[in-house]
């Protein structure tokens, strides 16, 4: 074989090029043995190269062996012409641990490969067998002081070696020590075992790095600082002992004046001195740079001072502090400086770490969180991020932070900073499962792992995985996946982010499931009490309750309770994210009971993950829904589709309701069919709404068209029934239904009634007074048929808008309103027949109405001044006396301040003045008018925005009321509610974020403000 | 429990003290106390005390009586005058609903809610006010000429003087309720005095102006006089207002100083001030909230009633101090506008806002007036582009009506009430008939 193929076959990428390093003359120097030993493993074919095969393989072992040879021959080099440093490395290079160590230091880090080719006396480090983890942590300490010149046994040590010198001297000393540490780390022959070794190790050794760096600040001042006692709290990773390669040192500082000195003084030279350390750290000196010093989780952020009192951290903290802060506190630890100041931080901040979880908006706070820890991911790097996102390193630490934080208030054995730690204590203390929290620790560990491995190549603050296929494929061999390779490595990172997500509904929400309902015995459950904490802390208001409705869901031997073991935990999360958790228990609980025995129910929820998410969402987020789902428990099934959320059109209810009349047999049973099949299609508008998948307004148009087809079909019942009561073969008249109002407009609400008019035209020849008595019939039967009480839902049919009012004729014949709007029209008449559409029985009569009424609606040439004075008046009048007694104007939603009607009346204003001379305004939807008005230069955009907007959030608003409560109607109905609870409720079905019922009503009052500004001036102006 | 609230209940139990009022402000700007005795202290520091808040004014609506008042323990303060034994204490409350969220009507509240949006900026609002009073002979009987204790002047020293022992003991007592007085001296009206307050962040200003009008009241009764903080008592003579100092700071930086640069004023500054400028039509019914408010804002006497800023003019509405040099924190602009009957939580709320609004934009600061702007005739003032404030509360009602700053700022709740507050204040004061009418009218007409 030739020196090419094996090194082909030893892992080497670019073999021509190894081959020419293995011929350089300064590694053969180094490297090389005598001819006769260096016979390959077959034949002395490309014998006489000097480099042993032994060495080879050793080379090949490592993560990048290209990288390893290239370093490896620029240290010869570096070494060539010292003899010393030459027969160490000689030495070094004969095979055994220090070899290992050497060679798997080169081939993991090219940024630590060029630290020793820089200081080639480094491989001294790595020829000695002491390990560099599980070291005290006062050697360390000592070992980096000792460096500076600084005495570790002195209450403040202070260095003797000032300026840059001092800094190089720490900084190399830091490296020196990094490097032992890496090359333990990187032949131990598990890394995933040996990472909470290495994790500390880096910790203890930044820890050691900012005391020697305080000793250069102490050493740089005259007196060294001798007034001030100042302590470093480590945060963070590194206060968690868990800290990685490189990453931002998250500190915070404390200073008090020694006996003798002004608080004052001690402040200013506090500060002086943490400037001065981190300067000591970060700033650019001869050595590079260690990292960066952070101290921006200290108090007021990065606009508080940079050192406090101990009694000014803990005012700040008592007064001011918000929740993430409590849970940044967790990892305080004294790293450098005065240790006893540092210890009596800790100590006055644990208690409010740990009862932080009974701070007012804890549920809030720790939601939205965790909705940063999941969302804060540049789109770029969504799936190559290690540390942020769903499933990520943070994920993982704030699952168990969340746990010790709801936990450790009552538990003090799992307060550990530390998240290995802590999750074993928390397995421990029978908090989580075993099993789980195995393997959460054993994602984290691969998480970590990998992240070690990318930062040392570069020795970068990146949490990236690599994209190259040749980055890859080294990260694989460095993490001891040679086998698998590049594929090999991706697929397992995406398989634990999945498990990590997973895991972490198994280790929340699994425990709260009681003994008996467990899946395995290794699972647990938790005590009464911790579980009601736990449940609480998740934002269940009764958490008694809430385990009642657990244990009855899934206790027991049945099927049903088999399967709702397996759902139940995901879906308390689920509730847990919407508006009203309990609710959605107890909905659930209900819907189980009605639905659990038949076969597909459960099989939709287990195999459709999105099914069951979103019937969590809708029953912890709308009453109005879950009353339908308990009502019709089928409709289910549309959640696992979205198609069958989408709306039906008009024509396609049109034929089911003809397909119900053809069959049916009786006038009350088929308008009863026909006022069931609009409930389903209100469900379905209302499940689909809150859902997502259609918006507010179509949901509106498809309310309107189930009441469109509701009207037709209820028409053809009626006339059946008139001609039967008549005793006539023919209808001796045509009807018509004409929508009026919000049907009209095709923005029907959930509780909206139907307005409408009755027309009639007599056939020719018939009897007109018969005609009139037959299409009073027909109209009264047609409100009996949608308005009685029934057992579906009714739907009102008012035709109060008529000539005359409830003074007038129920119908009328296209003559007589013709006659009538010929001789008595008032302006009121015009405006509400703005939105008249047409929707049931005879077309033809239904254009000649349209033909009769536009000259009306959109007189020719606008409106007289005096008529546009009269509607102004009616509208004032209307203002004061139409609202409800005892209503705040500014909440009420219809006829309130900038809501609704105010809206209305200035869009149809200007319909009645233009419509004659610009066609566009002749609709009846509200918003296109508003939209034609601007076009045609009516209206500025500004205006018209601002009136779009408050009517569209009215309209919302209303429908929202419904949706939340499950109340049509009532007294309320209309009117922004004060309850804080149905305020959150209305909030999360319009999808703000939890806890937003506040924002919602500022939001609400300042839109209809504005829109009130715009009506005064352009309604009244 | 924190350390705080464990601190009050030790400090109630070692003095012996046998009430604790629970102070709060309406949307007025009146204090209101409700007492309670020690037992329940530590329900009210857990869950708040509740009462019912329909009948005070702007709290609520009446179908939402219930409102909860939250102690806020580091207020506590031992009541002086009420005697050392079997004292009575008070802390300030914030207002809740009954489900535990701040009050939208709560004026302490709606002060956070602006310090907040300004420490979002990494800026803390910090305000020192001279608070302007007078002292007349009690009982002060709103039906007959007003008596002040003294005829003396600006800076007067009045031998045996009641003002000099009044100012004394109200000093005496205010330090001993832990609030800083830093200047203290006679008014240039009689009997008229002022106090200043040392400069503090505006929250616990605000509350250190709701005890400064208490105890200067209490004090008066002991003293057997009257103290009115009424901006304009008596037409012929000085109103009493309360210019109040501004300064923002980065962290322990003055953020208004810039060593160099004009007056050392820095970019922040100017932009403030501009702020202030270009909102200050809209705020004034915040800043001057009562009728009589514009009695004093176009009485003269260096009243501040055209829109302007000087370095150090006594006529302007903006005054920018002298700057005393190597005092680079002591860098702040003086609103001069504002009146000892504000609500001090509403009003530093607003100034703040306009401040802010000029800072976040970047408004330009407009020249500033070297004369004095009463001397300057209408055409000169429209000429050099200084406009007049609002002169009545009617005007000040129509441009804060139209204001999305101060609406933003106080609230929806607050904004609405406050307007619906004072129109209906302006049309009862527009139906009286004043001794003026009559004595000009009658004899004629």
């Amino acid at each position: 074989m030739s020196l090419g193929g094996r090194l082909m076959r030893l892992g080497f990428s670019d073999a021509a090029r190894a081959e020419r390093m293995l011929g350089e003359d300064a590694l053969v120097a180094v490297a090389g043995r005598p001819v006769a030993s260096a016979a390959g493993p077959d034949d002395a074919g490309w014998g006489p190269g000097a480099v042993p095969d032994d060495l080879l393989v050793a080379l090949g072992a490592v993560a990048d062996p290209d990288g390893a040879l290239l370093a490896l021959a620029r240290l010869a080099g570096a070494v060539d012409g010292d003899p010393d440093l030459s027969s160490q490395l000689r030495a070094m290079l004969e095979p055994g641990p220090a070899r290992d160590r050497l060679l798997a230091v080169l081939g993991a880090s090219v940024a630590l490969g060029d630290y020793v080719v820089a200081h080639p006396e480094e491989i001294a480090v790595l020829a000695d067998p002491t390990p560099g983890t599980g070291v005290p942590v006062v050697a360390v300490r000592g070992e980096l002081l000792a460096a500076v010149g600084a005495d570790p046994d002195a209450g403040t040590p202070a260095a003797t070696l000032t300026g840059t010198g001092g800094v190089d001297a720490m900084r190399r000393a830091y490296r020196r020590r990094l490097l032992r540490i890496a090359a333990t780390d990187l032949v131990a022959p598990d890394p995933l075992s040996r990472l909470p070794g290495v994790a500390a190790a880096l910790a203890d050794l930044a820890g050691a790095a900012l005391e020697a760096s305080l000793a250069l600040a102490r050493g740089a001042l005259p007196d060294h600082g001798a007034g001030v006692r100042l302590a470093v709290l480590a945060m963070g990773k590194c206060g968690a002992r868990e800290l990685n390669y490189v990453s931002d040192v998250d500190v915070v500082y404390v200073a008090e004046p020694v006996d003798g000195y002004d608080e004052a003084y001690a402040l200013s030279v506090g500060a002086k001195l943490a400037s001065a350390l981190a300067r000591a750290c970060s700033h650019p000196s001869t050595e590079p740079a260690l990292w960066p010093v952070d101290a921006a989780l200290r108090p007021e952020g990065k606009n508080g001072p940079l050192v406090r009192t101990l009694a000014s951290h803990r005012a700040y903290y008592e007064r001011w502090a918000k929740t993430w802060e409590f849970q940044a506190l967790l990892k305080a630890r004294p790293v450098a400086g005065d240790r006893a100041l540092g210890e009596a931080y800790v100590a006055a901040v644990s208690p409010l770490v740990w009862s932080a979880v009974s701070r007012e908006n804890f549920v809030e706070d720790s939601q939205a969180m965790r909705r940063r820890v999941e969302d804060h991911v540049p789109a770029t790097e969504a799936d190559r991020q290690l540390k942020l996102g769903v499933g990520g390193l943070r994920d993982v630490e704030f699952t168990v932070q969340l746990l010790q934080l709801v936990h450790g208030r009552a538990d003090e054995s799992i307060r550990s900073r530390n998240t290995l730690t802590a999750l074993a204590a928390l397995a421990e203390g029978g908090y989580v499962g075993r099993e789980h929290a195995a393997q959460l620790a054993v994602c984290y560990r691969l998480l970590r792992a990998l992240e070690h491995r990318i930062q040392l190549v570069r020795m970068q603050r990146t949490h990236l995985m690599p994209t190259a296929e040749g980055d890859l494929r080294r990260l694989a061999r460095a993490v001891g996946m040679r086998a698998e390779g590049a594929q090999g490595l991706l697929d397992r990172w995406r398989a634990v982010r999945r498990e990590v997500r997973g895991l972490h509904e198994e280790l929340f929400y699994r425990p709260l499931l009681p003994a008996v309902a467990q899946l395995s015995a290794e699972d647990v459950s938790l005590a009464p009490d911790a579980a009601r904490a736990r449940l609480r802390a998740i934002g269940y208001r009764d958490p008694a309750g809430a385990l009642r409705h657990i244990s009855a869901l899934t206790e027991g031997v049945t099927r049903r309770a088999a399967i709702q073991r397996q759902l139940l935990p995901v879906m308390l999360g689920w509730f847990a994210d919407g508006a009203d958790a309990d609710a959605g228990l107890l909905a659930f609980r209900r819907l189980s009971d009605e639905l659990g025995g038949t076969h597909w129910y459960l099989k939709l929820l287990r195999d459709s993950g999105t099914a069951a998410q979103r019937l969590a969402r809708v029953l912890s987020t709308s009453r109005y829904v879950a009353d339908a789902l308990a009502r019709s428990p089928e409709s289910v099934t549309w959640l696992g589709d979205d198609a069958d959320l989408v709306p039906r059109d008009v024509d396609r209810l049109s034929a089911e309701a003809d397909a119900v009349l053809t069959r049916a047999q009786q006038p009350v049973p088929a308008a009863t069919a026909l006022r069931a099949l609009r409930r389903r299609e209100l469900a379905r508008s209302a499940a689909a709404d809150l859902l997502g998948v259609v918006t507010s307004s179509t949901a509106a148009q498809n309310l309107t068209a189930a009441a469109d087809v509701l009207l037709c079909g209820a028409l053809r019942i009626a006339e059946h029934e008139a001609r039967a009561e008549h005793a006539l073969a023919q209808s001796p008249t045509r009807m018509l239904v004409v929508a009026m109002g919000r049907l009209g407009g095709r923005e029907m609400s959930y509780s909206s009634d139907a307005d409408v008019l009755f027309v009639h035209d007599p056939m020719p020849g018939a009897d007109p007074p018969a005609a009139q008595a037959f299409a009073l019939t027909v109209a009264t039967r047609l409100r009996q048929l949608l308005g009685d009480v029934g057992p579906e839902p009714p739907l009102a049919v008012d035709a109060d808008l008529r000539p005359e009012g409830r003074n007038g004729p129920l119908v009328r014949s296209l003559d007589a309103y013709a006659e009538y709007y010929g001789r008595w029209s008032s302006p009121w008449e015009s405006q509400a027949l703005l939105r008249a559409r047409p929707v049931a029985g005879d077309t033809d009569l239904g254009a000649r109405f349209v033909t009769l009424v536009d000259p009306l609606r959109y007189p020719a040439d606008g409106l007289e001044p005096s008529v546009v004075r009269e509607i102004r008046r009616i509208k004032a009048r209307v203002e004061g006396e139409r609202l409800p007694r005892g209503v705040d104007p500014t909440r009420h939603l219809k006829l309130g301040r900038g809501a609704v009607s105010d809206v209305e009346w200035t869009v149809q204003l200007m319909q009645l003045r233009h419509a004659g001379s610009v066609p566009a305004l002749r609709t009846t939807s509200t918003l296109e008018a508003l939209a034609a008005a601007a076009g045609a230069g009516l209206l500025t955009h500004d205006d018209t925005r601002t009136l779009a907007d408050a009517w569209t959030m009215a309209s919302r608003l209303r429908d929202a009321l419904v949706l939340w409560s499950g109340r049509v109607g009532g007294a309320q109905a209309d009117v922004l509610p004060h309850d804080r609870q149905a305020l959150n409720g209305i909030a999360r079905v319009l999808g703000y974020d939890a806890g937003c019922g506040s924002e919602l009503e500022q939001d609400y009052l300042r839109t209809a403000r504005r829109a009130r500004a715009v009506v005064e001036r352009v309604f009244y102006a | 429990m924190d350390r705080q609230q464990e601190f009050v209940l030790r400090t109630v139990e070692e003095r012996d003290i046998r009430f604790i009022r629970l102070w709060f402000t309406d949307v007025l700007g009146f204090l209101k106390s409700v007492a309670i005795a020690p037992a329940e202290l530590e329900a009210a520091f857990g869950e708040g005390i509740g009462f019912d808040g329909s009948s005070i004014e702007g709290l609520t609506r009446v179908y939402e009586a219930d409102m909860i008042a939250k102690p806020d323990p580091t207020t506590f303060q031992v009541l002086p005058w009420r005697g050392e034994r079997h004292g009575t204490a008070r802390m300030f409350c914030d207002i809740l609903t009954p489900d535990g969220q701040p009050s939208l009507a709560d004026s302490r509240n709606v002060l956070k809610r602006a310090l907040s949006r300004a420490s979002d900026q990494g800026f803390t609002f910090y305000t020192h006010p001279e608070v302007e009073f007078y002292l007349f002979d009690a009982p002060a009987d709103p039906a007959l000429p007003l008596v002040p204790v003294d005829q003396a002047g600006y800076f007067d020293h009045v031998a045996r003087g009641t003002a000099h022992d009044f100012r004394r003991a109200a000093i005496t007592m205010l330090e001993s309720m832990g609030i800083s007085v830093e200047f203290s001296h006679h008014e240039a009206g009689p009997g008229q005095n002022e106090i200043d307050l040392r400069y503090a962040d505006a929250l616990t200003t605000a509350d250190n102006i709701m005890t400064f009008r208490t105890v200067v009241k209490e004090v008066a009764l002991e003293q057997g006089v009257y103290a009115s903080f009424m901006p304009k008592p008596m037409a012929d003579n000085p109103g009493s207002g309360m210019h109040t100092h501004l300064s923002l700071f980065e962290g322990d930086r003055n953020a208004f100083h810039e060593p160099g640069a004009q007056f050392e004023l820095s970019t922040t500054a100017r932009s403030f001030i501009a702020g202030l400028l270009r909102h200050a039509p809209e705020i004034t019914a915040v800043t001057n909230q009562f009728v009589n408010s514009y009695k004093r804002l176009w009485g003269g006497a260096e009243a501040p009633s055209f829109v302007c800023w000087g370095h150090n003019n006594r006529s302007a509405l903006v005054r920018v101090p002298m700057y005393k040099p190597g005092k680079g924190n002591s860098s702040r602009v003086e609103y001069r506008a504002l009146d000892a009957a504000a609500n001090p939580y509403l009003a530093f709320a607003v100034l703040l806002a306009a401040g802010l609004k000029g800072v976040e934009q970047g408004y330009e600061l407009p020249e500033g007036a070297e004369d004095d702007v009463w001397e300057l005739t209408d055409a000169e003032r429209r000429a050099l582009g200084i406009a007049p404030l609002p002169q009545s509360l009617n005007q000040a009602i129509e441009v804060m009506e139209k204001s999305e700053l101060v609406a933003e700022t106080l609230g929806e709740h607050v904004f609405d009430f406050v307007l619906r507050n004072k129109r209906r204040e302006w049309d009862e004061y527009r139906g009286q008939v004043t001794p003026f009418e009559l004595r000009r009218f009658l004899p004629l007409l």
